[in-house]
Order: C-alpha cells, then structure tokens, then sequence
C-alpha cells in the first residue's frame, strides 16, 4: 500500500513541477471563463496566450468543467490565494460571484470582466458588442437583403434568454421605425436553441404565409435550421435568413447562400483585450474617454456603471466564413 | 512502536490512516512545488470552498450506506434556498429584518425535510429504487425551480448573512465551523445511535434487518428526511456564499459527492462507511483541485486527476484486503 502511495505522489509531484516552472515579476492574470474546452473559448485562450507572451504578462485561461457559478466562484477562490494581479471573467451568473469579487477586490486584486456589464465589483467591463448595435446591424442587413418591404420573422434561443429577446427587440424597433413597408408575423418563436425546431418552425412558417420574405434568427441554432429548410424548399436566394451562428456549423449553408449571413465578435479579440486591459489596470494606466485601446478602437466608458462598450463586430459571410471556421468557431 | 501503530488503526481503522498517508503527501508534495500553497491565503481559500461540498456529500453520504443513493441533493438545496430567498425577498430584499431570516431558514429546512420526506416515503413504502425515486425527484424539483423563477436567479440580500457566507469567528471560517458541526452530529449520529446502526444493518441486508425487528420503513424515510435537511443547510450556505440563488447553482457537484464518498470507502453497496474518512477524503480533493489551480493547470486535467485517484484507491483497497486475506490464512 505504502509503495502504491509513494509512486501516486511521485506523479502528483511530477505533475505539479511541470505546471509549477513559470517566471516570476511580470504582472499575473487569472480569466475565468464560462466553461473551458469548447471552441469559443479555445480561441479566447488563444488570444490570452498571444498578447500575453506579447505584453509580458503571465496571463493564464481557467475553464471550469461544466458552466456552473459554483465552479467559477471555486477558481475566483483559487486564484486570489494564488495572489495575481488582475482577475478577469467571463460570468456564467453575475449576481453569484458578487461576494468573491468584492473579496478579490478587497485583497487589492483589479477585475476585468466580459459579456458581464451588470457587475458591480469590478474595475472595467468591456463588451465587443453592444445590445443596440448587434440587433440593429443584423436588421439592417436584413433590410438591405428584401429590398425594405415583405414578411419577415424573428426567432430567439427561448423565451427566457435575456441577450437574445434584448437583441430581438432593438432589431424590431429599428426596422419598424425604419422601414415601414416590413411587417413582423407573429410574436417571436423560441426554437432558436434548436436546428430541429427551427426548421420545422421555418416550414410551418413559410407554408402559413406565402409573403414571408425573411427570418432574423437570434441563437447559434437558428439560422442553421431555418437555413436547411431554405436548401429544402429550394427557395435560396428567394428567402433570406440572417443571425449569429457559429462558423464552422454553418460553412457549408453560407456558401450554398442558404443562409445570408450574421455577425459575431472573435473570442480571440475578447482574450486580446482583457491582457491589454488587465496590464493597464496592474501598471496603475487610467482608462479615460477618447483614449485608443487596441482592438476595442477609440472608446467611451461609461465612468458610472464602469462599462466600456464598443461596437466591434464581423461579419459572417461566403467570404469570411473558411477564415472564422478555421479558428475552430 | 508497533503497539502505537495497531491502536490507531484501531481507533482509526486502515481507510484512515491510508488516506491521511495520501493527503500528506500531497500537501508535502504542492508545498515543493509551490511556496504559495503552505499560504494562508490558500488555507482561507480552501476552507470556504470545502463545506458547501462537504455539507452535500454528507446528504449523500446515510442514503448510500443505507444501499440507496440520493440524486436530488443540488436542486433539493436549491428549492430550499429559493425558499429562504424569496421571504427574505417578500420582506424586503436587502432591507428585509433579523426575524425575517429566521423565519426563512425555518422555512427552507422545512421544505428541504419535506421533500427528502417525500421521497423517503416513495422508496420505503411503494418500494421503488432509491436512484428511481431521486432521480424523478430530482427531474421534479429542476421543473419546479426552473418555473418558478423562470430559470433566473434571486438576489441581493442584506448585510447580515455576508458573516455566514464570508466571516470568520476566532479566526475560522464561519462556513467551515457549520460544516464541523454537521459533520460532527453525522457521525454521533451513524456511530452512536440506535437510527445509525439501523442504517448500516439495512445497507447490509434488508430483509434480515426487518426480520430481526427494526422498522425498516421508517428508518428509510428518516435517513431521506435528514438527507434533505442537510440539503437544506447546504442550499442555505450557499445562498449566503453566492448572495444569490438560482436552480442550476452547483449541478456540477452531484458527481463528486459520490466520488467523495466512495473515495472515503463508502462501500457502493451499502452497509459500510464512515464520516470521518469521507471528511477526509473530500480534505483531498479540496487539496488536489486548489494546489492544481495554483500551479495554473488545465480544470479538467485536475478532474482527471480526481478520477485516476478514484481508481488508484481502488486498486489499493483490492491489494491490501488480498494480502491481508492471505496473513492471516498464513497465521491459521
């Protein structure tokens, strides 16, 4: 049993010393993200690695196991024992992890955070995309594409996703004050979180209303499905369907043109910008109006709610689409 | 020496001493590694990240030595927080008094009682499968919670809870201090009590245990309704850790309380297991998981160190129980 148990810790050890040879001095930086090992945040990391070999910051990614606060309040824990610099996050829930980042910033720990603008104990958000912005540039498109007049309908991930219903209502005021010659059909069709629901949603729809001329669809699932039942009914070029999803999933429809496009903002910029960000914040550099920060371009915080929020989306499309999903996106 | 060494196997047992070979040597281990571990910071760390697991795997703990297993543990704890968090809600939110907590601790660890009553009920009396029973209580309570708040979260509750999630009192972290108490009347509980000895004798063997004249029914549906009382704890602790509770908080841990149990020699069967060793174990996959993170190591590759440790005791337990069945067929 003793032998066993020397062997398990000489491993253990082994494990530890190979993870354990990292330089000192340079300002440290802990991100935590929603959940790690999926293709969004691979990129991120991507990113966080670059600017960090980049800036000279010892920036590491932790990706919980699965997207529970739970897990992330478990990694802030870690990470202010660790004592870094600067903490940054991605939220899974903003209100759980309050009390650990008041703790981390009462330990002197700066925290940047991402896709999480309702912090309160933080020093800076920053969103690549604002709610506005991202619902009204797919509208727009989505105008240019029928011509401002015909049908259109709009799918959301469910009807309890915040992001998603905020997107879908700024894109719906801005094309009912814009062009008026675009009617919404009905209300607005949770199935976006499904390819399968999409696309029966998008027949269903399309047999019900012979005018239908477009579909804005908000979650990854959306336009991939309603996209399918545009290749079935073989009305490509005819129907359009537009709304973020990911790259490599919908390569394939984009290029067939049965689906038009959407747009995105890149996790790897997102991991980019929390290393710049988070060096600003460790060497003390205030974040003021007006000022440049590369990647997010000239920028506005909010001094109030501490929320720097810029409009840097890219367009998905036949022409950029083989780029993005080589990312793995 | 050797006289020293038999009585604390004795007072111990072997599953303890092994395991408190194995946590030393990774404490030694990470502390060479890196000098941040043997911090206080990361013992601050560590014990307020270890009871809202230890308090879980302690529900799981009476329902798997009794031969069952209790899979509704997490959202049990969540029900029960949403109730704590909607009176304080209803009084108040941030504003709501002293009594109004009060009121609401009551509530919720009656509503975590009760439906781990329910469920005691169901498996004691119809006679269905503790994993059948708990999953569908488990898929009921998900429902419940998700509709009842929609799949969001409440939040934002007043001052006086952030001790308990966050303060410490002579220098200890009050949420371990809850976790000890627990542990502590667990383990009188299993050990010293006539209900204890009954769980063990019904994971043993059941219908032997009903002949022999223990009311097996009820000591079913008693050994459910504690274990969603301490669900009930858990849910509430971790109310004040989050300032905030929604229904998916912590599904991630449902597994590792049975890692946790199974690894402190929980026989997966039933009838054998002890508090101490559990607590024990869960002390080493707190370890492993913190002295991981701080050496920045990939989140998953530290649960694929849980998992290999899993099995390494395993085999260890199968080796020691063969050489020590060959001593003693030698001694004879």
């Amino acid at each position: 049993m003793k032998k066993f148990s020397t062997v398990l810790a000489g491993a253990a050890l082994a494990v530890a010393f190979a993870f354990g040879a990292q330089a000192q001095d340079k300002p440290t930086m802990g991100i935590v993200v929603k959940i790690g090992g999926i293709p969004w945040f691979n990129a991120m990391e991507t990113g966080i690695k670059e600017t960090g070999a980049q800036l000279g910051v010892d920036a590491t990614m932790i990706g919980p196991t699965s997207a529970d606060p739970a897990l992330q309040v478990r990694a802030i824990e870690d990470l202010i024992a660790k004592g870094v610099d600067v903490i940054g996050v991605v939220p899974n829930d903003e209100a759980a992890l309050e009390p650990v980042l008041a703790k981390a910033r009462a330990a002197g720990i700066k925290v940047v955070s991402h896709e999480g603008p309702g912090i309160q104990n933080k020093d800076w958000d920053f969103e690549l995309a604002s709610v506005k912005g991202f619902g009204e540039t797919h509208a727009e498109l989505l105008a240019q594409a029928m011509g401002g007049k015909g049908e259109y309908a709009v799918f959301v991930g469910s009807l309890t996703v915040p992001l998603h219903n905020a997107w879908a209502d700024a894109a719906i005021a801005y094309l009912k004050d814009k062009y008026p010659g675009m009617a919404l059909i009905g209300e607005r069709y949770g199935v976006a979180e499904s390819v399968d629901d999409s696309r029966k949603t998008t027949l269903d729809l399309m047999a019900a209303h012979p005018n239908l001329k477009g579909i804005l669809a908000f979650g990854s699932q959306g336009p991939i499905g309603a996209g399918r039942a545009i290749e079935e009914r073989r009305m490509i070029g005819k129907f359009f369907v537009l709304g973020p999803f990911s790259p490599g999933q919908g390569r394939k429809l984009v290029k067939s043109g049965a689906i038009l496009g959407g747009f995105m903002w890149n996790p790897a910029e997102a991991g980019r910008v929390f290393v710049r960000i988070g060096k600003m914040l460790a060497e003390g550099t205030p974040i003021t109006d007006g000022m440049t920060i590369e990647g997010l371009g000239e920028v506005h915080p909010d001094m109030a709610t501490h929320n720097i929020i810029t409009d840097n989306l890219i367009p998905i499309n036949k022409d950029t689409v083989d780029e993005l999903a080589d990312l793995g996106l | 020496m050797s006289r020293l060494l038999s009585r604390l196997r004795a007072t111990y047992g072997d599953d303890v001493l092994g395991l408190m070979a194995f946590l030393l040597l990774a404490v030694v281990g990470f502390s060479l590694a890196t000098p941040k571990f043997l911090s206080a910071a990361n013992f601050d760390s560590m014990a307020f990240q270890l009871p809202v697991l230890g308090l879980l795997t302690l529900a799981m703990l009476a329902p798997i030595i009794s031969g069952g297993l209790n899979l509704a543990i997490i959202f049990t704890a969540n029900i029960s927080g949403l109730t704590l968090a909607a009176i304080l809600n209803y009084y108040g939110g941030v504003d709501a008094p002293f009594w109004a907590f009060l009121v609401g601790t009551g509530a919720a660890l009656l509503v975590g009682a009760f439906f781990g009553f329910l469920m005691g009920v169901v498996i004691a009396y119809v006679g269905a499968h503790p994993i059948l029973v708990s999953l569908a209580m488990m898929i009921f309570l998900r429902g419940l919670g998700e509709f009842l708040t929609r799949g969001g979260d409440i939040s934002g509750f007043p001052d006086y809870l952030k001790p308990i999630g966050h303060g410490f009192i002579l220098g200890v972290p009050v949420p371990l201090i809850i976790f000890a108490v627990v542990a502590f009347a667990m383990h009188v509980l299993l050990s010293h009590t006539r209900h204890g000895f009954s769980v063990y004798m019904i994971g043993s063997n059941i219908d032997a245990t009903r002949y022999s004249g223990v009311h097996t029914q009820r000591t079913l549906t008693l050994i459910y309704t504690i274990s969603g009382l301490l669900c009930a704890i858990a849910g509430i602790l971790m109310l004040t850790r989050f300032n905030s509770v929604r229904v998916g908080h912590g599904e991630a841990l449902l597994l590792v309380t049975v890692l946790a149990c199974f690894l402190g020699g929980v026989d997966p069967f039933g009838g054998f297991g002890r508090v101490v060793p559990v607590v024990l174990a869960l002390v080493i996959l707190q370890v492993l998981s913190s002295g991981l993170n701080l050496l920045g190591a990939n989140q998953h590759l530290s649960t694929a160190v849980w998992g290999l440790f899993l099995i390494a005791v395993m085999i260890l337990r199968f080796v020691a129980g063969r050489v020590r069945e060959r001593f003693e067929k030698r001694r004879n």
